[in-house]
C-alpha cells in the first residue's frame, strides 16, 4: 500500500474498515484501466453533469481591476451547481462496479450531497446523506433538494455538529454497514485510496482549462482555487502539479479573525500534523491533539483539515496558500455578479477575492485564471441577509404568512 | 468470570468518575478499559461518544488522564485514538504509559501496518500493544496479528460502532478460538451487556469487554439522582458472577 504524499496521506483505519478499503483500492485501480469504465463515465460527464463547462473570459473584471487578464472556469454550471458532481459520478459508477446498491455521504455546504444524490437517482442507487445540524440550518434549500432527489437526510447532533461530524457518522454507518454500501467521500482526504480516487475525478476539470487556454494560445500566469479538503483545487491544479509553472495558490477561509474558531485556515503555520478521520495531514488542534472548532461563512470551507496532497504540495512549496475573510468573499460575489453576470459560491469566492488582488497587482500581459467550483444559487438565504438584511426579513415574514 | 469493564475518567464528572472506578473495582472486574476522550470518537456509537464529549466538557486533558489512571489498582488497559497518541508523540506516549503503570494500549486507528512506531515503543517500554481486529477480517490481516506475538488480542465480535446488541454464535466464537489458537489472550467484546453473553464469550476468551452498559448505568444513576458507585457495583457483580 502506499497511498502517501511526502509524509501526509496513509489509511489510519480501524481493522473493521480495512477490508472495505482493500477492496475498494483494488476496485479503483482496476476501473481505470478498462475503457468500459471510462466510456460509461465520458457519457454521463456529456449528457448528465454538462461538460465541458466554459472557460470565460472576464472581460469587464479585467478592466475594472487594470491588471492581469483574468479568466473564471464556470464549474458551478455543473449539473446541480458544484464540481461535487464529477467526484460523486465517478464513484457512483464505481459502487456500481463493486455490486453495492447503497450509498451513503456526509456534506457541509450540501453541494456534495446534492450531487450524490442526484446521481444515485439517475442510477437507481439507495441514497443517505449525513449532514450537520448547523449546516442544515444554514444550507436549507440544499436538503429540499436532495429529498426531492430520494436521498434520507440525516441530522448529525454529535460535535460541532458541521462537517468533520458528519465525516464521523458516515465512518460509523460504513463500519456496520461495508458488505452493501459504498461510502462516497466528497474530498480529496480521508483513508487512501480516497484522495488518488476523487483528484482522478475531478481532474477533469484542470484537463479543460488547459485544452481551452489551449485553444486559445493562453499560457496562464497563475491559477487559482479555494481549498477547504480541498477536491475543487486538486483537480483544478492537477495538469500542473508536477511542472513548475503556473503558480498555483488556495485560499482558505479566514473566517472573521484569527483566534481559535474563528477561522479555517491551516497552512502557513496554524494547522499541525496529525492523525485525524483516517489520514495524517496539517489540522486545526490543541495541544493534546483534539480537534478545534472552525469558522466560515462558507460551510464548505469550515473543515479543520486538508487534504493530504495539498498539505504536502504546500510543504513543497508548490502551492501557495492566502486566505480570504467572510466579509471579503461577499466582496467577491457581488464584483462578479455586477461586472460579469455571474455569481459565486460563497466557498469558490474565496478563490474568487485573491484572484482579484493577483489580478490587480500584476501586468496586463499575464494570465490569472480562477475556478468558480460552484455557484451561489444556494447561498440566497446567506447572501440576501448579509447585503440586503431589510428587505430580505421583509420578504420572508410574507412567505412565512401565506 | 473476567470482565474488563470500560470507563471514562472525567465522565460525568471527574469525582464521579472516580467513584465509578471504585465500583469497577469492588465489584470485580479483573481489568479497567480507560477510555482516554477524543473529539472525533469515530469508532464509538452514540453512548460512548456522549460520555467522552462530555468529559471533554469537564475538563479532560492527557496529563490529567494520566493522574487518573495512577489511582487505579486494578490492571488498566488504556484506549484511545490515534489523534491523541500522535499528538503527544508515540514515544512519549507509550513512556507515560508505562510510567503510570498502564497493562496494556488499545489504539485501533494505528493498526498493525500503519502504527507508527507503536508496537515497537510498547517493546521498549515493556507496554502491551493490543492489535484490535474485527470479526470478518480476512486471513491476512488475523496472520499479521498473529505475527505480532502480542500478549493480549482485542476482538470485535461484530462489525460496526460499540453500543449495538451483538448475539454469540458459532460464527464469533470460532473467531475467538481462531485468536487465541497461538496462546495470545483474547479480550472480546462490541455489544456485550449481560452474564449470559459474559459468560458464553468468557468460555472461548480470556475476558470479555463491556463498554456502552456501564455508559448506560452511569447515565441511569445520574438521573435518579444517586451515585453511580451503586449501580456500577451491581452491574459489574452481576457481569462476573455465572448467571444461574
Amino acid at each position: 500500500m502506499n497511498g502517501y504524499f511526502g509524509e501526509f496521506g496513509g489509511r489510519y483505519v480501524a481493522e473493521v474498515l480495512r477490508g472495505p478499503l482493500d477492496e475498494l483500492d483494488q476496485g479503483f485501480n482496476e476501473a481505470v484501466r478498462d475503457s468500459e469504465f471510462w466510456a460509461a463515465l465520458g457519457q454521463l460527464r456529456d449528457e448528465f453533469i454538462g461538460r465541458p463547462t466554459p472557460l470565460l473570459y472576464a472581460a469587464n473584471s479585467t478592466a475594472a481591476l487594470g491588471g492581469a487578464q483574468l479568466y473564471i472556469k464556470l464549474e458551478g454550471l455543473a449539473n446541480t451547481g458544484a464540481h461535487k458532481i464529477n467526484n460523486a459520478v465517478g464513484q457512483a459508477l464505481l459502487a456500481q462496479r463493486l455490486g453495492k446498491h447503497r450509498i451513503i455521504a456526509e456534506t457541509g455546504a450540501g453541494q456534495h450531497g446534492l450531487a450524490t444524490a442526484a446521481i444515485c437517482a439517475k442510477l437507481g442507487l439507495e441514497c443517505t446523506i449525513y449532514m450537520g445540524e448547523v449546516d442544515i440550518a444554514r444550507q436549507r434549500p440544499n436538503v429540499f433538494m436532495m429529498e426531492l432527489f430520494g436521498a434520507t437526510v440525516v441530522p448529525v447532533t454529535s460535535g460541532a455538529r458541521t462537517l468533520k461530524d458528519a465525516v464521523n457518522e458516515a465512518l460509523r454507518d460504513w463500519a456496520a454497514s461495508c458488505d452493501t454500501t459504498h461510502y462516497i467521500i466528497g474530498s480529496a482526504l480521508g483513508p487512501s485510496p480516497y484522495p488518488d480516487m476523487v483528484r482522478e475525478f475531478q481532474s477533469v476539470v484542470g484537463k479543460e482549462v488547459e485544452a481551452q487556454l489551449q485553444g486559445r494560445g493562453i499560457t496562464p500566469t497563475v491559477l487559482v482555487a479555494c481549498v477547504g479538503g480541498g477536491s475543487n483545487a486538486i483537480g483544478f491544479f492537477s495538469p500542473w502539479l508536477e511542472r513548475s509553472a503556473p503558480r498555483l495558490v488556495g485560499v482558505e477561509a479566514g473566517g472573521r479573525g484569527s483566534l481559535t474558531g474563528e477561522h479555517a485556515a491551516r497552512m502557513n503555520g496554524l494547522g499541525r500534523t496529525g492523525i485525524v478521520q483516517g489520514y495524517k495531514s496539517l489540522f486545526l488542534l490543541d495541544d493534546d491533539g483534539q480537534v478545534q472548532e472552525t469558522h466560515s461563512v462558507s460551510a464548505g470551507l469550515d473543515y479543520p483539515g486538508i487534504g493530504p496532497q495539498l498539505a504536502s504540495l504546500g510543504a513543497s512549496g508548490r502551492v501557495e496558500y492566502l486566505r480570504a475573510t467572510d466579509r471579503q468573499a461577499l466582496e467577491a460575489v457581488q464584483f462578479f455578479a455586477r461586472n460579469e453576470g455571474v455569481v459565486f459560491a460563497l466557498e469558490s469566492a474565496h478563490g474568487g477575492y485573491q484572484a482579484m488582488q493577483l489580478a490587480r497587482s500584476l501586468p496586463p500581459d499575464q494570465v490569472v485564471v480562477v475556478n468558480m467550483s460552484g455557484r451561489g444559487d444556494k447561498d440566497l438565504f446567506i447572501t440576501a441577509r448579509e447585503l440586503t438584511p431589510g428587505p430580505w426579513r421583509e420578504y420572508l415574514l410574507s412567505e412565512a404568512e401565506q | 468470570m473476567n470482565v474488563m469493564a470500560h470507563m471514562i475518567p472525567f465522565f460525568p464528572d471527574l469525582e464521579r468518575s472516580r467513584r465509578v472506578a471504585a465500583a469497577l473495582h469492588d465489584g470485580g472486574a479483573a481489568y479497567i478499559e480507560v477510555q482516554f476522550p477524543y473529539s472525533d470518537p469515530t469508532a464509538d456509537g452514540p453512548a460512548i461518544q456522549g460520555a467522552t464529549a462530555r468529559a471533554l466538557t469537564q475538563g479532560f486533558t492527557v496529563d490529567r488522564g494520566w493522574e487518573f489512571v495512577a489511582t487505579l489498582s486494578a490492571p488498566v488497559f488504556l484506549m484511545s485514538y490515534a489523534g491523541l497518541v500522535y499528538a503527544r508523540g508515540v514515544d512519549r506516549f507509550v513512556a507515560a504509559a508505562a510510567e503510570h503503570g498502564v497493562e496494556g494500549l488499545i489504539v485501533p486507528d494505528l493498526p498493525i501496518d500503519s502504527d507508527e512506531g507503536l508496537f515497537a515503543a510498547g517493546e521498549r517500554y515493556g507496554v502491551n500493544i493490543l492489535p484490535v481486529i474485527a470479526l470478518g477480517a480476512s486471513p491476512d490481516r488475523i496472520a499479521l496479528v498473529h505475527r505480532t506475538r502480542s500478549r493480549y488480542i482485542y476482538a470485535s465480535l461484530r462489525r460496526g460502532i460499540t453500543g449495538t446488541h451483538t448475539t454469540i454464535g458459532e460464527e464469533n466464537i470460532s473467531f475467538i478460538s481462531e485468536l487465541g489458537s497461538q496462546g495470545a489472550r483474547v479480550l472480546a467484546g462490541f455489544g456485550i451487556s449481560t452474564a449470559e453473553q459474559v459468560q458464553a464469550v468468557t468460555a472461548h476468551a480470556h475476558a470479555a469487554v463491556i463498554g456502552s452498559a456501564y455508559v448506560r448505568a452511569v447515565l441511569e444513576a445520574e438521573q435518579r439522582d444517586q451515585d453511580p458507585y451503586q449501580s456500577v457495583l451491581e452491574l459489574t457483580r452481576q457481569l462476573t458472577q455465572v448467571p444461574g
